[in-house]
């Protein structure tokens, strides 16, 4: 790793940390709220170009489009999720879901720095990577994640601002449960199915425990205003990760038959992104149907960011191969 | 008149009656119970290794033969061809195009229909309204809004005292440019699933690649192609850690009589195309090494040892030789093993057609003969998938812009209006505007990007008392 490579990785690591401390503290104190939502949205702006430069020097440095192994799809998910959020943040005044994306942002560095030391080198790629199709087919996969991703957040909020405490945490278990079931899953040798137990099992049951609690209101917190505003940020960014989901997997159907004549291969990887994207086609037409409340939508956007989460990382942490095996490292 | 802009679903309007039995299969309903299922089983899928990918023996190796049997037995181990599968998939069929043709597709018609006219009155009731004085004739303050929303890209239709304006109207198209896109793409896949075959072949270098031991079960209409494909050469370029970069073949197409039709190199990534047949380089090997021991020409099978090649040679009881190549070009490696050595010792290494002594025996290494992996397709249906990817992908596209419709009405003011006496606002030399819009897909963001114009017009003007957007 070049230096400029490492200084820009470090900066943007720590901006991302410090905006969450940031963001955090500007919901904490009242009188300089303002001034602090501002702070955090520079401290990523400052993270978010920090990190643009990284990537760019890491591809400099390899020669190569950088993005090849999981370590850099991480800097890029990362990248996405800061940008992404920076766009959003202009159409909607959502400062304040700032933590959050700062959260998801810092958790990537965070299991990206955790990886071993061979999947941060710059590794030659094996011949059925060497492609341009490589730099057309995954940069809009992993910004599509990072927008289902945002829009999983801002559904969480949805549920916050409506009042539906019970829901949301019922949801959040299952998150948890989800990213612990990952975590055990690359850095320790606890048995797969077990695994894919907590991850399925612990979505299921979330979902469900979320589904049965939602007539449970508080109140007192509810929010209408901005209920209403996180459900059309959550849908906002579906639909741009969408169309971003839609052309990662047609691009890679392109790829494979380029390579070996075939664009559609049932290989794992390709189905969950193909699971991926008929939740989503469920949800928006869930949404055209005008039935569903807002707060199911909400969970919908839960269960997206769960999927999301299973293809993008759940996969090769829990056990799983295929061609697409460039997440393993075990 | 307040009106704080929530964002109203109205219900759908349900279909004419007498089509009630349709409306089932064209229902949305539906169609989010067939994709939530569809999901389910590709998930399944997805999860469980496929027996059509990846062979038995791994679903035995991942669940014990047991479960594997149960597993195989329920149609889990190879759940795309599984009836359920097929009936999902049929089903989302009936229901897309059902649901297009009644529903989706008259959209398009749409696009033609000039948004109608609003009253004052209607315009209040719109989702996000807004009113506000401005100084000047009516008509001036329409021709200021106008042109504030076309800066905003808007298409404006001006008519003296009221305009209507439209953004993002290509956006209503999204839902039947998408499934013109996915009913497309089902009808490529099933015209390739009739008339197309593929397969795979490993063909030793200057042997022949044919297509008679093609997967064409499938194959209703069309035939097999009579020409073959000769494998002039082959080789393999490497890292300079000796892992593979690129494999290359030089092809010749060949026909009946032995006439040579095109010739090309392929690679991964780089392959060939003729008479509507793609072949492509999928994997390499080395087969055979040629050696003579004093003229006596002996062919040896080669399997692969990590990064080598080895072939095995029993002398005697205790001895054997063992042969490793790496490739075409570098020297063949001799070793020897016998039970009392540790290791096997390197005896010699020989250039590609050099030879050594051994005591009376002349040792030659002759050449090692490639093997180069040939993956071969032919799929008439694929223009068509072609197109529908550019449909779906179009139409996945235009479904993020949000449609967004602003009606705008003006008026003389008069004295009932609470005007708050800016200068250039009162009396006859103000006009009242009404404005008001919507936006399925963006109210909120609809709402702030309209307001922010409105307060920009109404920097001179103002917006009457209690008016909020
Ligand atoms: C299988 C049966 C399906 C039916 C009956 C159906 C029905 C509909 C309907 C009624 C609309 C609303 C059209 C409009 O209001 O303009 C729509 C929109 C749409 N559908 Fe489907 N659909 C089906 C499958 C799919 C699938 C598999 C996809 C794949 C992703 C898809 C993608 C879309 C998109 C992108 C839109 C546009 C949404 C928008 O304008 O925001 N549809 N569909």
């Amino acid at each position: 790793m070049s230096e400029l490579q490492l200084a820009m990785t470090n900066t943007a690591g720590i901006s991302s940390v410090m905006s969450f401390w940031v963001f955090v503290g500007s919901n904490a104190f009242r009188r300089p709220r303002e001034l602090m939502l501002k702070l955090g949205l520079v401290v990523m702006v400052v993270g978010f170009l920090a990190l643009t430069v990284a990537i760019g020097a890491r591809g400099v440095d390899a020669g190569r489009f950088p993005l090849a192994n999981l370590y850099e799809s991480l800097l890029w998910f990362a990248w996405a999720v800061m940008g992404g959020f920076l766009i959003m943040q202009r159409l909607y005044p959502i400062l304040h879901l700032g933590w959050l994306a700062s959260l998801a942002a810092a958790t990537m560095f965070l299991y990206g720095s955790w990886l071993p030391a061979s999947q941060h080198e710059i590794s030659p790629l094996v011949p059925a990577l060497v492609s341009y199709w490589r730099q057309i087919h995954v940069p809009p996969l992993i910004c599509s994640y990072a927008m289902f991703f945002l829009a999983g957040l801002s559904g969480l909020m949805q549920l916050w601002e409506a009042g539906r405490v019970r829901s949301l945490a019922w949801s959040l278990g299952s998150l948890m449960l989800g990213c612990t079931a990952i975590a055990l899953g690359t850095f320790t040798s606890v048995d797969t199915f077990v695994l894919q137990a907590m991850f399925v099992g612990g979505s299921i049951a979330g979902l469900t425990g979320a589904l049965l609690n939602l007539k449970q209101v508080m109140r007192t917190r509810v929010n209408a205003e901005r209920a209403e505003l996180y459900d059309e940020v959550a849908y906002r960014a579906i639909m741009i990760g969408f169309p971003l989901l839609t052309i990662g997997i047609i691009t890679g159907g392109l790829w494979a038959n380029h390579a070996w004549g075939t664009y559609w291969s049932w290989d794992p990887k390709e189905s969950m992104a193909l699971v991926t994207w008929l939740s989503y086609a469920a949800y928006i037409h869930l949404r055209i149907h005008r039935e569903c409340s807002a707060e199911k939508l909400s969970l919908v956007t839960v269960a997206g960011m769960l999927l999301t989460l299973l293809t993008y990382l759940g996969f090769n942490s829990l056990g799983f191969g295929g061609l697409h095996s460039y997440g393993r490292f075990k | 008149m307040t009106t704080a802009p929530t964002l109203s679903r109205p219900a759908q309007t349900s279909p004419p009656p007498g089509r009630s039995r349709l409306a089932i299969l064209a229902s949305v309903r539906l169609t989010v119970l067939l994709l939530a299922l569809i999901a389910a089983v590709v998930l399944i899928g997805a999860w469980c290794p496929q027996e059509a990918q990846v062979g038995q023996q791994k679903v035995i190796d991942m669940f014990g033969p047991d479960v594997a049997l149960e597993l195989s037995r329920w149609g889990v181990t190879d759940i795309f061809h599984t009836p359920l599968f097929l009936l999902l998939i049929g089903f989302l069929t009936v229901n897309m195009v059902a649901c297009s043709v009644q529903r989706v597709f008259p959209r398009a018609r749409l696009l033609k229909q000039p948004m109608p006219l609003l009253s004052e009155r209607e315009i209040s009731r719109l989702t996000v309204n807004s009113e506000l004085a401005l100084p000047g004739a009516p008509h001036t303050g329409i021709a200021r809004l106008a042109q504030g929303l076309k800066r905003c890209g808007y298409q404006v239709r001006v008519e003296t005292d009221a305009l209507t304006a439209e953004w993002g109207k290509l956006g209503r198209l999204a839902g039947t440019v998408t499934h013109i896109g996915l009913l497309t793409l089902l009808a490529g896949v099933t015209v390739s699933s009739w008339t197309g075959f593929s397969g795979f072949q490993a063909v030793p270098l200057h042997g022949k690649l044919t297509f008679g031991q093609s997967e064409h079960s499938k194959l209703w209409i069309g035939r097999l192609p009579d020409w073959s494909v000769r494998v002039d050469a082959t080789r393999r370029e490497d890292y300079e850690s000796g892992d593979p970069k690129q494999w290359y073949s030089d092809l010749s197409v060949v026909d009946s009589q032995g006439r040579v039709l095109k010739r090309q190199e392929i690679s991964v990534n780089n392959p060939l195309s003729y008479g509507g047949v793609d072949i492509y380089q999928s994997s390499w090997g080395l087969d055979q090494l040629v050696v003579s021991f004093n003229e006596h020409v002996r062919h040896l099978d080669l399997r692969q040892m990590g990064k080598v090649y080895a072939a095995f040679l029993p002398l005697d009881e205790e001895t054997m030789f063992i042969f490793s190549v790496h490739d075409q070009v570098k020297p063949l490696r001799l070793f020897a093993k016998r039970p009392d050595w540790g290791a096997p010792r390197l005896l010699a290494e020989i250039p590609p057609g050099k030879s050594i002594k051994l005591g009376s025996v002349n040792l030659t290494y002759r050449e090692v003969v490639p093997v180069t992996g040939l993956q071969y397709k032919s799929d008439p249906g694929f223009p068509a998938v072609i197109a529908a990817f550019v449909f779906i992908i179009a139409g996945a596209m235009l479904a993020a812009v949000p449609h967004r419709q602003v009606w705008a009405h003006a008026r003389i003011a008069n004295k009932d209006d609470a005007l708050t006496g800016t200068a250039g606002t009162s009396g006859e030399n103000a006009c009242i505007l009404a404005v008001g819009g919507r936006s399925a897909k963006a109210g909120r963001a609809f709402e702030k990007s309209l307001s922010s114009l409105l307060a920009k017009l109404s920097g001179d003007g103002q917006t009457l008392a209690g008016e909020t957007i």
